[in-house]
Order: structure tokens, then sequence, then C-alpha cells
């Protein structure tokens, strides 16, 4: 094994500039205007839901929306600020009421989607091009942010990775709720438990790799 | 999701006393505060490639991180393995600190995060491998089995006795004294095949001797 001061002299020697982060709000910010980008770019190729203008007078679809996509800035904002070692775990609370409101909605989504789209309503291609736009916006999403958070794998990769996945998955919710007309909340479920685990895995195969290219054992 | 056991590492804390004084300009009563003001500009400079105070820096924090590995691991190899580790993670997340905020809490941060994983390597480990003790050693040294190969020596010197003398002569000869049978013949004067045959029925006859013997006690 190693001693302390022939490693202490390994990562001096080893040791180049290196650039700070900017504050987490910034990165925070940055993210999320990639993500408006992305969600801009498939409203423009996939055009928006037809009744959009509709469900906007309803008050239930309003404010499902605004809470889904408040939980995606909050989650942004708290993984960026959870992902550096000396900040308050405090911050994962951040999101929690937006997601309260979120989640009841996603009930009430439900239960309407059914009443609403009946036995013969849900079309094979609808759902087909929902799981499209989720994938097109989960997986740019993921992947900026899993590049973006990279470091806080030898940190707290679970508490990171799942304030990641929630906030990808409220930003998909929301594009979702915007281009299609279909409830697809299972989905949007289901996506939100598979982010924050493939997060989970990434992160600790990342925290191995990064390990083994600076240590020196 | 929670980070369940990482919550076990957040009763650690700065604390002034248990950081020795180092071999760089320290005296023993410089104050904490001034100390982690040092830390923070060590780290500053290091950020932007200044190799000296990156290594006064890890000189420097190395004792600290020594003494907080301490109030967890007891073996001195474990302590100076998570000061490895700690070191090698603040140099891979060195990017992360801002010189704006204190340097102990992040500092301290990754010591917590580095704790842990030892103490849940330590706890895999100790799941499935048993620690050779002083009660092991002893009972396996031969200083301690002494009686017990002497009284078999005596056991099988006795029944040797036992024997009728050709047979006798073989198995002292051939076994005990561990000559070869061309050494043996010319000794007795009995032939290669003799002594074979006398040996054969020796061994067979001891081997009813302790089973005789066995039976009884």
């Amino acid at each position: 094994m190693i001693t302390t001061p022939d490693l202490i002299e390994s990562l001096v020697a080893g040791a180049k500039p290196v650039r700070r982060l900017r504050p987490p709000a910034a990165r925070a910010a940055l993210w999320l205007l990639f993500a408006a980008a992305i969600v801009s770019l498939l409203a423009v190729s996939h055009g928006l839901r037809p009744d959009l203008a509709e469900r906007l007078r309803e008050p239930a679809f309003v404010i499902g929306i605004a809470a889904s996509l408040l939980t995606g800035v909050l989650a942004a904002a708290a993984s960026f600020v959870v992902s550096l070692p000396d900040r308050s775990r405090l911050w994962q609370l951040l999101p929690l009421p937006a997601l309260a409101v979120w989640v009841s909605t996603i009930g009430y989504g439900c239960l309407t989607g059914w009443v609403e789209i009946g036995p013969d309503g849900v079309r094979l291609g609808e759902v087909a091009e929902c799981i499209a736009t989720l994938t097109l916006t989960s997986v740019p999403l993921s992947l900026a942010m899993l590049v973006m958070l990279r470091y806080a794998a030898l940190l707290q990769p679970a508490r990171v990775a799942t304030m990641g996945g929630l906030t990808v998955s409220a930003t998909a919710a929301t594009a979702l709720s915007l281009l299609h007309s279909l409830d697809a909340t299972v989905m949007v479920l289901v996506l939100n438990f598979g982010v924050a685990a493939l997060f989970v895995g990434l992160a600790s195969v990342f925290g191995n790799k990064i390990f083994s290219l600076v240590a020196p054992r | 999701m929670s980070s369940g056991p990482h919550d076990r590492g957040h009763d650690l804390t700065l604390v002034a006393e248990a950081a020795p004084s180092s071999t760089h300009s320290r005296s023993g009563q410089e104050r904490p505060a001034a100390r982690e003001l040092d830390w923070s500009v060590y780290m500053a400079r290091a950020q932007g490639g200044d190799r000296e105070a990156y290594r006064c820096l890890l000189e420097d924090v190395t004792p600290y991180l020594r003494s907080i590995a301490a109030r967890h691991f007891q073996n001195s190899g474990d302590i100076e393995d998570t000061v490895q580790e700690v070191l090698l993670t603040v140099h891979v997340v060195r990017h992360t600190y801002d010189p704006a905020r204190p340097f102990g809490p992040w500092l301290v941060a990754i010591a917590n995060r580095r704790v842990v994983d030892g103490l849940r390597r330590q706890g895999r480990s100790r799941a499935r491998e048993v620690a050779l003790d002083i009660e092991h050693e002893t009972f396996a040294a031969s200083q301690a089995n002494l009686a017990e190969t002497a009284s078999d020596g005596r056991v099988l010197r006795d029944a040797i006795e036992q024997l009728p003398s050709g047979q006798r002569d073989a198995v002292r000869m051939l076994k005990l004294q561990e000559m070869s049978l061309k050494e043996a013949a010319a000794a007795s004067g009995m032939s290669v095949a003799a002594l074979k045959v006398a040996t054969h029925r020796a061994l067979k006859n001891l081997r009813k001797i302790f089973a005789r013997q066995g039976g009884k006690t």
C-alpha cells in the first residue's frame, strides 16, 4: 500500500489548475435553459396538443402543469445545491410542496383520463408517440444532468440521483402535458423511478471509474 | 428514496482540539478559525494550479483527517486507508470548493462520506471473515499440543512392545528410525521381502491393538 506522504506527493505532482464550479443557481438555470430548448424543439416538430387552448381554461389542468413545471425548476435548483459537499440536506425539501400539488393533480388527471378517453379512445399510435416524447425529453436531459453532476458520484450519489430523477421526470411530464392529449400518468411515474434507478446505477459506475483514473493505488 | 445509512456521518463536526498542529508553521495555540482561513487560501491557490500551496494544504489537513478517522476506526491501517480515500476525493472534487465559503464544513462533509464508506466496507468484511485472535494461535501452535503428542507416543511405543519380535524390529527400523529397506536388511540380516511382510503384519496388528483400546475407552 502507498504511504500517505507518497500519495500526497503524487497528488501534488498531478495537480493542474481547475475551473471552479459556477454557483448552483447559475448551473440550474443553464440546465433549465437546455430543457426549455429541447421542449421547444419538440413542440415545433410535433406541434402542441390540439386542445391546449381549451384545456388551459380548466383550473385543474393549469394547476397540474404549473405544479409539474415548478417541481422541475425547484428540483433542478435542489439537485445542483445538494450535489455540493458542504450544503445542507434540507435543500432536498425545496421541491416537496410543488411535488405534493403535482401528485394530487396526477390522481385527478388519471381519473378524468379514464372517463374522457373511455374503452376505445386510446389508440396505439398516441401511446407510442407519448413514449417517443418521453424518451426524447428525458434522455438528453438526464445525460446533461449526469455530466453536470458527475462529481457528485463521489459525494452523495443517491441523494443527487433522486433529485435529478425528479427534475427530469417533472420536466418530461410538463412537456407531455403540453404536447399530448393523453394523460400518461402511469408512464410518467414509471419513468420517475426508472430515471432515478438509472442515475444511481450510472453514478456508482462513474464513481469507481473516476476514482480508478485518479487514484494511483 | 432516503439517503439511509449516509446519515450516520453527520454527527461529525469540526472539532478544534481534535486537529493536532502540523509541521507547517502551526503553533498549537493558533485559533481554528485562522487555520481554516489558511486552508481556504491554500485551496483557492491550489485551484489556480499552485502546487506548493496544494502540498501545504494536504499535509496540513492530514493529521486532522486522521483524528476524524480515529474516532471511528481502531485499526491504524483502516485509519490510514480512510485518510487516503479522503485525500483522493478532495483531489477529484477540488473544483467544487467555493473560496467564499468556509473550508472546514466542505472538508468534513467529504471526510464523513469516506468514513461511512469505510464503516460499510468494514461491516461487509466482518460479516464473512473471522479474525485470528490469540486463542487460535495458542491452540494451533505445536507447543500447546506437547502433552497430547507425548501421550500418543507412549501409547504407540507400548503397543509396539506387544508385537512379536520380528515385527517389532521391522517397525522400529523402517518406521521409527526411518531406515531404508536395504539398510534395515543389512542391519537385521532379514531379506527385503521378509521385512516388507513383517512391517505389513506389524501395522495390521497395531491397528487391531488400537481398535481394541479404542473399544475399551
